[in-house]
């Protein structure tokens, strides 16, 4: 199933971008994307059983991450239609159920609460009812993992249009604390000078506060959040570059490994001094002009060494043309008449 | 022999990826159960289902809502809402619809087209792997005692082949299994079919119809799982021995900390210090080497097989092409021939017939110089 992952998710994102920009949490909105789209086509086509189970998993599997955080409160509710959705409209029998990590349980507990005090009646109903319906499954792991290690390392980057603008800044410094902070402020100042005399409050050693803290918080806040909503404006422009900037950092990096990488491996190693008198011939008197030769590019991909001996090996033209396939063995005597049997070609479906 | 210590804190039983989407932290299996009852009610895992009206019913007296306001919830977030098709025109869920707009569908018909468009035949083996879906689905069981209980955990196993294949390839084959929480770990050794079990050691040219009762799975009945810095031995038969023993001693003698052994046979899944994802091994044979990957542990469900006895489950194994006798090229091979003057190549692989019509006479006496040894074929358990 690794080919659709890209096109199941860009089809989930392109729904729930719909959802978004609805501005509503209502499921009468999102039923109507939903058949909009015929997404329930999406089960259709495959080929067998197997097939249609996988899918369905990976497809379940897909959209039960847009159901956690970080994404926003409005996302996760379409994140978790879409599960409802899915699960009433796959193909696959005994259905395919949705999976619940047991780290995940208080976030979803937490998303009941907020959509039961915000009184969004057809959020709950459908959460329950899910619940209801056996649809969910309680597990250890969001996902089966069974040690796939991958060479490069694909974050997941999760959409960065769906989440939540960070207001961490804002929750921390509100008005109370503001008012509390000016309180205290205060207070010490007047402690500080009943306690000293006038001629030590000149001095500059006990001057140990910043005269004017909560002022100047709350204006860095300020400043931040207007930065937050320009920011927010020209998505296309400025948001787009700005998002991605950190992955390309990422990318970059990781170019700079696998080019390093590549080069530590292009060269034939040197021997140790005790088998030097072993050490591979390279002839490259052929086709060296191949892409061995170090041309500085980074290679994602070294030759096989099937394709390296074959080129690198010269072998004489008579001998090359005597054995084009190996000898099969149920067929060493075979009757010479008849006709020759064409090789059967399959073609195989690249995805 | 030192047994590993049960004593866990609730605070490390809750799995979390130790290596992103590769594999979790270490937790015992029968805490992590215990975390999930504690924070269900009983109805969300239990088997039977209640009835649609109390739901309805419970959930408008909760919210305080009127009976009309439900009736107007439940139309609109109804399953019938999100028919794409009306009833009546349901269209081939076989097919891809024509003129598909999400990306899934229009890749899906591409393959659709390319199918179409050449004879493609139809694999056996994805026949035998529906088949083999269709009976594992969804069983109750005929005695109340033989039930998976309600709250019990149902671990997925993949056990992979021994890694003594020439090529290597990038698909990884294995078994897949599944075992509750209160099976043993010999039970699920007995689960586990491994064809070096049934190689037969020895010579047998003189005398081809003797081979059959020196089976290997009876003579060398040792084996260990290791899983966590534990080896768990199997010792149920007076001939099972020790085999974890080399190790440990090894280690004793390089100053590495120790592991520890246990016994296969009383150790539950329940009782285990996993990580979900992280490879462990499964020893027969001496050096018949699998390595074992618990791959999801979860709560029982409604709809999965609930008969005790017909765990551990098989639900997924990887077809091995078989090896044909070299000379009807029809039956698998079962007898292997080294230095032999009737075969083609050294060694040669002939099926039972072919074997005893070249090599022996009408009275069944031996013809000729070969030696033979009985083969047991990698596809063996296809």
């Amino acid at each position: 199933m690794e080919f659709c992952v890209e096109e199941v998710k860009s089809d989930c994102v392109e729904l729930l971008s719909r959802f978004q920009t609805s501005d509503s949490v209502r499921f009468q909105t999102f039923s109507k994307i939903w058949r909009e789209m015929n997404f329930s086509e999406i089960f259709y086509g495959t080929v067998n059983h197997g097939e249609q189970r996988a899918f369905c998993r990976l497809i379940l599997d897909t959209t039960s991450s847009f159901f956690m955080p970080p994404y926003s409160f409005q996302i996760r509710v379409g994140g978790l239609y879409l599960l409802y959705s899915l699960y009433h409209s796959q193909t696959s029998s005994p259905p395919e159920q949705i999976r619940l990590a047991l780290k995940d349980w208080k976030d979803v507990k937490k998303f009941e609460k907020d959509a039961v005090d915000a009184q969004h009646h057809d959020v709950v109903y459908i959460l329950r009812k899910l619940m209801f319906q056996k649809a969910f499954v309680f597990a250890a792991m969001p996902v089966a993992l069974s040690f796939k290690k991958k060479r490069k390392l694909q974050r997941s980057v999760p959409c960065e249009q769906f989440m939540e603008r960070p207001s961490r800044p804002q929750e921390l410094i509100n008005i109370d604390l503001l008012e509390e902070l000016s309180n205290v402020e205060e207070i010490y100042g007047k402690l500080k000078t009943s306690v000293s005399s006038a001629l030590e409050q000149s001095e500059s050693s006990l001057n140990l506060v910043c005269k004017s803290l909560a002022p100047q918080l709350r204006s860095t806040v300020v400043d931040f959040y207007q930065w937050q909503q320009r920011r927010g404006v020209p998505r296309t422009d400025d948001g787009g570059g700005e998002g991605t900037s950190s992955q390309q950092e990422c990318s970059n990096r990781a170019q700079l490994l696998a080019s390093i990488k590549s080069k530590a491996f292009g060269e034939a190693t040197e021997a140790p001094k005790s088998r030097r008198h072993r050490q591979v011939e390279v002839d490259s008197t052929g086709n060296s002009a191949g892409p061995s030769s170090s041309s500085g590019y980074s290679r994602a991909k070294k030759m096989s060494l099937k394709a390296r001996t074959y080129q690198n090996i010269y072998v004489s033209g008579d001998s090359w043309n005597e054995s084009p396939e190996t000898t099969c063995i149920h067929r060493l005597s075979a009757l010479d008449f008849g006709p020759e049997e064409k090789k059967k070609m399959y073609n195989k479906f690249h995805w | 022999m030192a047994m590993h210590s049960n004593s866990v804190d609730s605070g490390t039983n809750i799995p979390e990826y130790e290596y992103p989407d590769v594999n979790t932290n270490i937790f015992h299996i029968g805490s992590f159960r215990n975390e999930w009852l504690k924070r269900l009610d009983r109805s969300n895992y239990a088997y039977e289902k209640k009835s649609e009206d109390t739901f309805d019913a419970n959930f408008a007296k909760e919210m305080g809502m009127s009976a009309d306001t439900l009736a107007d919830l439940k139309s609109i977030c109804s399953v019938g809402s999100l028919r794409c098709h009306p009833d009546d025109q349901q269209p081939d869920t076989n097919v891809v619809p024509s003129d598909p707009t999400l990306r899934t569908l229009i890749q899906r018909k591409k393959r659709q087209d390319f199918r179409a468009a050449s004879k493609v035949n139809k694999n056996r083996h994805d026949l035998y792997a529906d088949e083999l879906e269709r009976l594992t689905g969804g069983i109750k069981p005929k005695a109340a005692i033989d039930m998976v209980p309600e709250g019990d955990v149902i671990l997925t196993i993949n056990v992979y082949y021994p890694a003594n294949v020439e090529k290597f390839t990038c698909v990884r084959p294995h078994v897949t299994l599944l075992m509750t929480g209160s099976h043993t770990l010999a039970e699920l050794r007995d689960g586990i079919c491994c064809v070096s079990d049934l190689q037969v050691c020895g010579e047998f040219s003189s005398t081809p119809d003797v081979a059959p009762e020196f089976i290997s799975k009876d003579h060398f009945k040792s084996a260990y799982f290791f899983f966590e810095g534990v080896f768990y031995n199997d010792m149920r038969y007076p001939e099972c021995r020790d085999i974890s023993r080399t190790v440990i001693e090894w280690q004793k003698a390089y100053n590495v900390p120790l592991y520890s052994q246990a016994k296969m046979e009383d150790t539950r899944f329940v009782d285990l210090k996993v990580k979900v994802g992280f490879p462990y091994l499964y020893c027969h044979q001496g050096d018949c080497e699998h390595l074992v990957i618990i791959t999801d542990v979860r709560l029982t469900h409604a709809n999965d097989c609930l008969d005790k006895k017909l765990y551990p489950m098989l639900v997924h194994k990887h077809r091995v092409p078989t090896q044909k006798c070299a000379v009807c090229h029809i039956y698998i091979g079962r007898w292997l021939t080294t230095n032999d003057q009737f075969a083609p190549s050294n060694p040669c692989l002939f099926c039972d017939k072919c074997f005893r019509m070249l090599h022996y006479d009408t009275k069944g006496n031996k013809i000729g110089h070969f030696m033979a040894f009985p083969y047991v074929d990698r596809g063996a358990f296809n």
